[in-house]
C-alpha cells in the first residue's frame, strides 16, 4: 500500500468504516509509515470535529449538569 | 483539559457549560430519543471526568477526543438498548421527509451559525447527495461499508467509493480549519 492510499484508508479508519480484511492491511500499513503514518491519522480525527460541529448545538435540561456535577462531588468526596 | 485532569470540578462545569450541546447533538443525531440522550449526556461527562487522565494533547485536540468518546458511547448505547429498528423507522421518516437531513435539518433562519459551522456546512453540502448519505451512515449510524451498501442496494466497490471521495474532499476542505479544530 502506498501512502496515498493509506491516507484514504485513514480517513475510513478514524469513523470506523473500514471492513475487518482491510483494518489488517492498513495495520501492517501503519507499522511501515510509522510516525508519518500516526500524525496523518491525528489529523484525520479533526472530521469527528468537523461533523460534530456541523450539527445545530441542542438544548440540555438543567437536571443534567446538576446531576452531573453532585455525582463528581460525592465521587471526590468517597 | 488540565484542570478536570487534576480534579478540578469547576473546569468540568466550564467545559459542561462549553460543549455539552454540541455533543448533545451529535448523541441526539445517533440515537433520536431526546431522554436517552439526555442520560447519555450526563454519563459521556462522567466518563470525561473519569477518563481526563488517559486525554494527551498530543494526540488531538479536547473536543476531538470527547466527540470520539461521545459518538463510540452513542452508538454502543443505540446497539445494547436495540432500538436500532426503532431508530432506523424514525430515520427512514425524517429521510423521506428530509432527503437531505443532515445538511438541511432547520432552515438557516432558525439557526445561528459560527463561522466554522458556516464552513464546515459549506463543505458538505458541497458533496453529491450519494457521498453525503454513505457518510452520514457511517458516521452517525456507525454502519459498515456492507451494512451501508445493503440498506442503500448499493455495490460494495460503490458505497467505499463514495466514503474515500467525500471523506476526502471534507478533508481538504477543512485544510483551514483543521488547525483551529
Amino acid at each position: 500500500m502506498n501512502f496515498e492510499r493509506f491516507q484514504n484508508q485513514s480517513r475510513l479508519y478514524v469513523i470506523g468504516a473500514l471492513e475487518p480484511e482491510e483494518l489488517e492491511q492498513f495495520e501492517k500499513a501503519r507499522k511501515k509509515f510509522g510516525k508519518k503514518a500516526e500524525d496523518f491519522i491525528t489529523k484525520c480525527y479533526a472530521l469527528h470535529e468537523a461533523f460534530a460541529l456541523s450539527l445545530r448545538p441542542a438544548k440540555s435540561s438543567a437536571a443534567i449538569k446538576e446531576r452531573l456535577m453532585a455525582m463528581v462531588k460525592a465521587k471526590k468526596e468517597s | 483539559m488540565k484542570g478536570i485532569q487534576t480534579g478540578d470540578a469547576d473546569a468540568l462545569s466550564e467545559l459542561y457549560d462549553r460543549y455539552n450541546g454540541i455533543l448533545k447533538a451529535l448523541i441526539l443525531r445517533v440515537i433520536h430519543n431526546e431522554a436517552e440522550a439526555d442520560d447519555l449526556l450526563q454519563e459521556i461527562f462522567m466518563e470525561i471526568w473519569n477518563q481526563a487522565k488517559n486525554f494527551s494533547a498530543q494526540k488531538g485536540k479536547p473536543l476531538g477526543w470527547m466527540v470520539t468518546l461521545a459518538r463510540r458511547r452513542a452508538i454502543d448505547g443505540l446497539r445494547k438498548k436495540q432500538a436500532y429498528a426503532r431508530a432506523e423507522e424514525r430515520l427512514k421518516n425524517e429521510t423521506e421527509q428530509q432527503p437531505d437531513a443532515w445538511v438541511h435539518n432547520a432552515t438557516e433562519e432558525e439557526i445561528v451559525l459560527s463561522d466554522t459551522r458556516l464552513l464546515i456546512r459549506k463543505v458538505i453540502s458541497g458533496l453529491p447527495p450519494a457521498q453525503q448519505q454513505a457518510i452520514d451512515l457511517a458516521f452517525f449510524r456507525g454502519m459498515s461499508q456492507r451494512e451501508i451498501a445493503a440498506k442503500t442496494n448499493t455495490p460494495l466497490g460503490t458505497v467505499k467509493t463514495r466514503l474515500e471521495l467525500g471523506l476526502k474532499k471534507i478533508y481538504d476542505g477543512l485544510k483551514d480549519l483543521r488547525d483551529e479544530l
